[in-house]
This record gives structure tokens, C-alpha cells and sequence, in this order.
């Protein structure tokens, strides 16, 4: 798919939000759901070689337009955060298996870092519905983006920060685990650094909760070709685990089928 | 597009353009991308007798114009290949090759007899993977275990034709070019992928968890043109080129170097419609330049 980039935002010096126009990727995105794009413009050119994969961040299907919420870490991520206005870029279509929605639920949302990226777009949708907790944490106060969209769309956002220039001082996995006290959530969604992940998994109580977590690997396909993205899980067989494409049967996944020692080593 | 149709070993391709193993699934990854009746052919990744678990991850880095990856040849098993794999394969008209491989002689030829006697059109055996400890490139880089293992593996086979698959890291190509021949070859395939390595400074660790990756992508092609055009000159059977090819110029340039067919791999991460556009680059460079047949170009290099 090939869509024009309508504006390309540089939000602080770690990141930046794009907005692309093409109805047809707003029309078919779900929430938890990631692209592959090509960072800069031109199909001749061959460094970076593969598409970056990153998180759907928001959708506006009237005007037939998405956004993504990058951070820049590295090539790819620099090139395209001097993307000008009116590029066009290429990117495929809407990927991987995305959240489970839900209807009627107490719900949290857990974002960690860039990990808050998919969430805005999963918040947006489940407070249609539902009653929505948005804990988000960061590093410092210029992780902590996008506050106004989930200021309406939550009943509730909860900030930390590891340096207290925002929020809460201290993780926000404490500040969740602190709020378990008062409150009954159905099911938690989270998105972030695997380690953060891994504190949620082992903070609630996995048999009454639902939980889903959208992980992240390197990916060089995104569709399932390379095999390069495997996620482990509680197989059927109990000897052996399965192997999951995160790609396509993730990113999302069911927080309890994870091996969790064995996708945290990075 | 009659200007592009060939033959290798009495197979009937439409054009000589065909995916290569690893980097393009089972095909059926892309069937809902572009239509995969459309290419000469898809070797599927790589088999073995048993399923296989792979590497732990991370498994992949990319690098500059090109990525290293080190899948540890994670596949289903020749059996559920057989099942549920090749009959949704075969409702599309092209040559499935069925790349495979074995930790043993033994392993080797139990694949090839099974594959031997399925729906598959021709066998390519991968003696160059650099990411597994037991069989694979061990083979690849020794002569005399090139030989042995090509030679038992045709003796078992009587239908199919044998697609041997080189490591491009040896010293000297011609001589496992010449040595797979005489063991039996019907084609030879080059070049699989370029053992190489990076490293985390912040950390000091290896990108990959195996510590070592194959190179694959552009940053190899002028590498892989120059094996081929070194086996053009030491065999008389068919060469299928691959290494970095990202355009039908790239396919042009193999073929000039002695290739009768090229394989595209990882190109299809880059953009999974890129064959696509290659065939069809392919057969405008044909009319444009009044070229009947696309194989003309096949070892015309001026020197
Ligand atoms: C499903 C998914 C969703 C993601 N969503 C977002 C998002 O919404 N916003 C965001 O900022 N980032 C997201 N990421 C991470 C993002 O893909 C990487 O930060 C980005 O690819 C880095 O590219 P680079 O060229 O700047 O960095 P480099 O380090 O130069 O990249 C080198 C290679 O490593 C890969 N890579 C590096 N870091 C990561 C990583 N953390 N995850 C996967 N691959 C990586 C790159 O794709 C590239 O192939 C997501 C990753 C995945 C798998
Ligand atoms: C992720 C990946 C997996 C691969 N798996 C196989 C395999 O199973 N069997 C094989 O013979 N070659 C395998 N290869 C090698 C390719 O088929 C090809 O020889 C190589 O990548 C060079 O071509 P390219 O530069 O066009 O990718 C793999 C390559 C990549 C990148
Ligand atoms: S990125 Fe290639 S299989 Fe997932």
C-alpha cells in the first residue's frame, strides 16, 4: 500500500508521530494490530534494507487516516522522523492478530515506554464500552505523550515516571499493583518492555484475570515467511512448547500461554 | 511472455524466476499478496525428516544493505509438508522445488527417496547452512563429503531432478561446482548465504543468539555473480543464480554471468510483491530490447 503523509510531528527528541492518509488501511486496521513500513521514500535505495515494524496508533476512519507513534532509535526511525509533509510512503497492510475486545468489563490498560503506542488506539475503542484504566509509564516526563487522548478516552489515567519528573515516582507496574487493593479489573491489556510485561504476569492473580500482552522481536517479513520472530508458548503437548510467529499469530498474545523466560532476555 | 520461458532439466518454467527457500514460507504465506501462478517457481523452506525447532531467538540482525539470520532451519517435517502443504501448493500452476536437508548421509537420502515419490517437481539439496551444527555446511565446505552425500542421495532418488545447493564459503567454488557434478548433479544452485557476525558494543553480545548468522540481501550480490560466473566456466549443468537480487537488471546480470535461472530471497521481506514486479520488469526489458528469449542473454559476458 502506498499512502501520502499528511503531517510528521516531532513530538520531543526521542519521538515523533506521523499521520498517513489511505482509507483503505484505516478502514481495515484493529486495535493491537502493527504495520511494516519503509522508512524513507524511495524503492532504490537499499539501506535499511527491510521495513520497520511498528504499532497502529490511531485510526480516523472518516478522514481515512492513521498514526503512528514512533521513538527514534536507531536508522530507520531517524529517516523517518525527517519525513516531510506530502511524501508518500509504502507499508503494508494491517498485520498480525490484534486485541480481543471487550464489552461491559472493568478493564486496565498498561502501557510501558513507546509501548503506549497501540494503546491509544485500543483505548479509543474499549471506552466505548467499558470501564477504562489507563496506567502508562515512562523513564522520565518526555516519555509520557498523547495524556489529552487518553484523558478522554479513559475513566482514569495513572502516570509514573522512574525519575518522578511526572506521576508517581517509582514503576508503574507498583503503582498498578497498589490499585489491585481497590479495585477488580476483568481483564488487563498491556504493551511495553517485555521485563515490565513479565512483572504485570507475575502481579496478578493469571487464573481470574484475563490478560493479553502485545510482544515485540525483530521481524524481517512481518507475514510469517522468515521465521525469524518466534514467540514461545504452553503448547498442548506438555514436553514440548509451541512456536508462535509473533508476526502473525501476535503480537497480541494470552499473557498465560507465555514462556516468559524465555522471550525476556532483551 | 513467451520471452521468458525456459527449461531446466526437463522442467517447463514459465520464466526463470523463482523464490528462494526460506524467504518465501511454504508460499502460501503470500498467495493473498500476489498470485504465485505467476512465478517460475517457489523452493519451498528448507525440509527435514523430522519437524525442527530452530534456534533460540534473536535469530535475525540487519546490517547494511543486507540482514544475517541464523533460523536454525525450523520446519513442520517432510510428512506434514507432504499433508498439509504441497496439496493447497499444488492448486497453483508452478514448479514446487522442495528444498531439504539432514544431519546425517542417512538423514539425506531418507528425505530425498520421500520427496522423490511425491507431487514435487524437483529437489534442491541445502549442504550450505551455515546456522546448524550438524550436517548442513559441514558438508558443504569438506569435497569429499560433497561428493558422498550428493552421490548417495541420487542413487536413492530415480524421478526427480537434483538441485545441489553451494556454500559460498569455501576458497574455491569451481572445485565444489565440479565435485557436485560428478556426484551427480542434474543443477546447481549459488549461493546460499555468507557466514558472517555483529556485535552489541553496549553490551558486548553477539545480534544473534547462535553468534554467528548467514549474510543474505544486496550487500552479497557482487559476491554471487562472481561465483556464478566461476562455476559457469567449471560445469556443463545448468547454474541457478541467487544472492541480493532486488530487480529484473539484477536478474539480467546473473544471467549474463552464465546463471540459467535466478532464485530472489530476501528481497520478498523487503516488499512481498517484488517478484511480481521483477517478472514483469523482465519482460518489458524483452520487448524494449528485442531479445526473443531471455535465456539468450545466458553467459554472454565480454571480456
Ligand atoms: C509488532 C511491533 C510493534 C512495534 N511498535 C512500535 C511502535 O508503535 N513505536 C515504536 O517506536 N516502535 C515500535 N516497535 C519497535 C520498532 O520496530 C523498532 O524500534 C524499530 O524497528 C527500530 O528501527 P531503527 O532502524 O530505528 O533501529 P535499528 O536498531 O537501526 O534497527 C535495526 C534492525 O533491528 C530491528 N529492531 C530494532 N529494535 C527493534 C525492536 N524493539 N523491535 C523490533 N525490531 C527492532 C529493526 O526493525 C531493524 O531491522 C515495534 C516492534 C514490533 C515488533
Ligand atoms: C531468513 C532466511 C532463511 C533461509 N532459509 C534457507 C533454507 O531453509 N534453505 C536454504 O537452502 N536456504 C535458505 N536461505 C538462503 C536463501 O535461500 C538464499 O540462498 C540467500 O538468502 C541468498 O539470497 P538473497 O540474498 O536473495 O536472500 C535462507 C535465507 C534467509 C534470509
Ligand atoms: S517477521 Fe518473518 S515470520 Fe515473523
Amino acid at each position: 500500500m502506498k499512502g501520502i503523509v499528511l503531517e510528521n510531528k516531532i513530538l520531543n527528541d526521542k519521538y515523533g508521530i506521523i499521520c498517513i492518509k489511505s482509507d483503505e488501511f484505516a478502514q481495515n486496521a484493529a486495535p493491537g494490530q502493527f504495520l511494516m513500513i519503509r522508512p524513507q521514500p524511495y524503492d532504490y535505495i537499499y539501506d535499511p534494507l527491510l521495513r520497520r515494524p511498528l504499532g497502529i496508533c490511531d485510526i480516523n476512519e472518516k478522514k481515512g487516516t492513521f498514526s503512528l507513534l514512533y521513538m527514534i532509535v536507531g536508522k530507520g526511525t531517524k529517516l523517518l522522523s525527517k519525513i516531510k509533509k506530502k511524501t508518500e510512503l509504502s507499508f503494508s497492510e494491517p498485520l498480525g492478530t490484534g486485541f480481543n475486545l471487550t464489552t461491559d468489563k472493568k478493564v486496565a490498560i498498561i502501557g510501558g515506554g513507546v509501548g503506549i503506542a497501540p494503546m491509544t488506539f485500543l483505548s479509543k475503542i474499549l471506552h466505548e464500552n467499558n470501564e477504562v484504566d489507563v496506567f502508562y509509564g515512562g523513564a522520565e516526563e518526555k516519555d509520557i505523550l498523547l495524556t489529552h487522548i487518553f484523558e478522554e478516552y479513559s475513566n482514569n489515567l495513572i502516570i509514573a515516571t522512574e525519575d518522578g519528573s511526572i506521576g508517581h515516582k517509582g514503576f508503574i507496574t507498583e503503582v498498578f499493583e497498589n490499585s489491585l487493593k481497590f479495585n477488580n479489573y476483568d481483564k488487563i491489556f498491556a504493551c511495553g518492555p517485555k521485563p515490565m510485561l513479565k512483572a504485570v504476569y507475575d502481579i496478578i492473580d493469571i487464573e481470574k484475570i484475563e490478560f493479553e500482552v502485545s510482544l515485540e522481536e525483530r521481524m524481517a517479513c512481518g507475514i510469517g515467511a522468515c521465521l525469524g520472530c518466534i514467540i514461545s508458548t504452553i503448547g498442548t503437548d506438555p514436553n514440548s512448547n509451541s512456536q508462535k510467529r509473533c508476526c502473525v499469530e501476535g503480537p497480541v498474545f494470552n499473557g498465560k500461554e507465555i514462556i516468559w523466560e524465555t522471550v525476556c532476555k532483551e | 511472455m513467451e520471452n521468458l520461458k525456459t527449461e531446466i532439466c526437463g522442467i517447463k518454467f514459465k520464466n526463470p524466476v523463482i523464490a528462494a527457500s526460506g524467504t518465501f514460507g511454504y508460499g502460501l504465506e503470500f498467495t493473498n499478496r500476489i498470485d504465485i501462478s505467476m512465478l517460475g517457481g517457489i523452493s519451498v523452506k528448507g525440509i527435514s525428516l523430522n519437524e525442527e525447532k530452530g534456534n533460540p531467538m534473536p535469530r535475525i540482525m540487519e546490517t547494511h544493505a543486507g540482514m544475517l539470520n541464523a533460523i536454525g532451519l525450523q520446519n513442520i517435517g517432510v510428512n506434514k509438508f507432504l499433508d498439509e502443504k504441497l496439496p493447497e501448493l499444488k492448486k497453483y500452476d508452478t514448479n514446487i522445488i522442495a528444498n531439504f536437508w539432514g544431519k546425517t548421509v542417512e538423514e539425506y537420502t531418507e528425505v530425498a527417496k520421500i520427496l522423490d515419490c511425491s507431487d514435487v517437481d524437483m529437489l534442491e539439496m541445502n549442504i550450505s547452512c551455515p546456522n546448524i551444527k550438524e550436517g548442513g555446511i559441514a558438508f558443504g565446505t569438506n569435497p569429499e563429503m560433497t561428493f558422498e552425500v550428493v552421490n548417495k542421495v541420487k542413487k536413492s532418488i530415480s524421478n526427480k531432478p537434483l538441485i545441489v545447493k553451494l556454500s559460498p564459503n569455501v576458497s574455491n567454488i569451481k572445485i565444489f561446482g565440479k565435485t557436485a557434478e560428478s556426484a551427480g548433479a542434474d543443477a546447481i544452485s549459488a549461493i546460499n548465504t555468507l557466514l558472517g557476525m555483529s556485535i552489541n558494543i553496549n553490551t558486548r553480545r553477539p545480534h544473534l543468539s547462535n553468534v554467528t548468522g548467514g549474510l543474505s540481501g544486496p550487500a552479497i550480490k557482487p559476491v554471487a555473480v562472481r561465483m556464478v560466473y566461476e562455476l559457469y566456466q567449471a560445469v556443463d549443468i545448468p547454474i541457478i543464480g541467487i544472492g541480493g537480487i532486488m530487480n529484473y537488471k539484477d536478474v539480467a546480470e546473473f544471467f549474463i554471468a552464465g546463471a540459467s535461472a535466478v532464485q530472489v530471497g530476501t528481497a520478498n521481506f523487503v516488499n512481498p510483491e517484488i517478484i511480481s514486479t521483477i517478472i514483469d520488469d523482465l519482460t518489458t526489458y524483452c520487448k524494449a530490447n528485442e531479445i526473443g528469449n531471455f535465456t539468450e542473454l545466458k553467459g554472454t559476458l565480454r571480456t
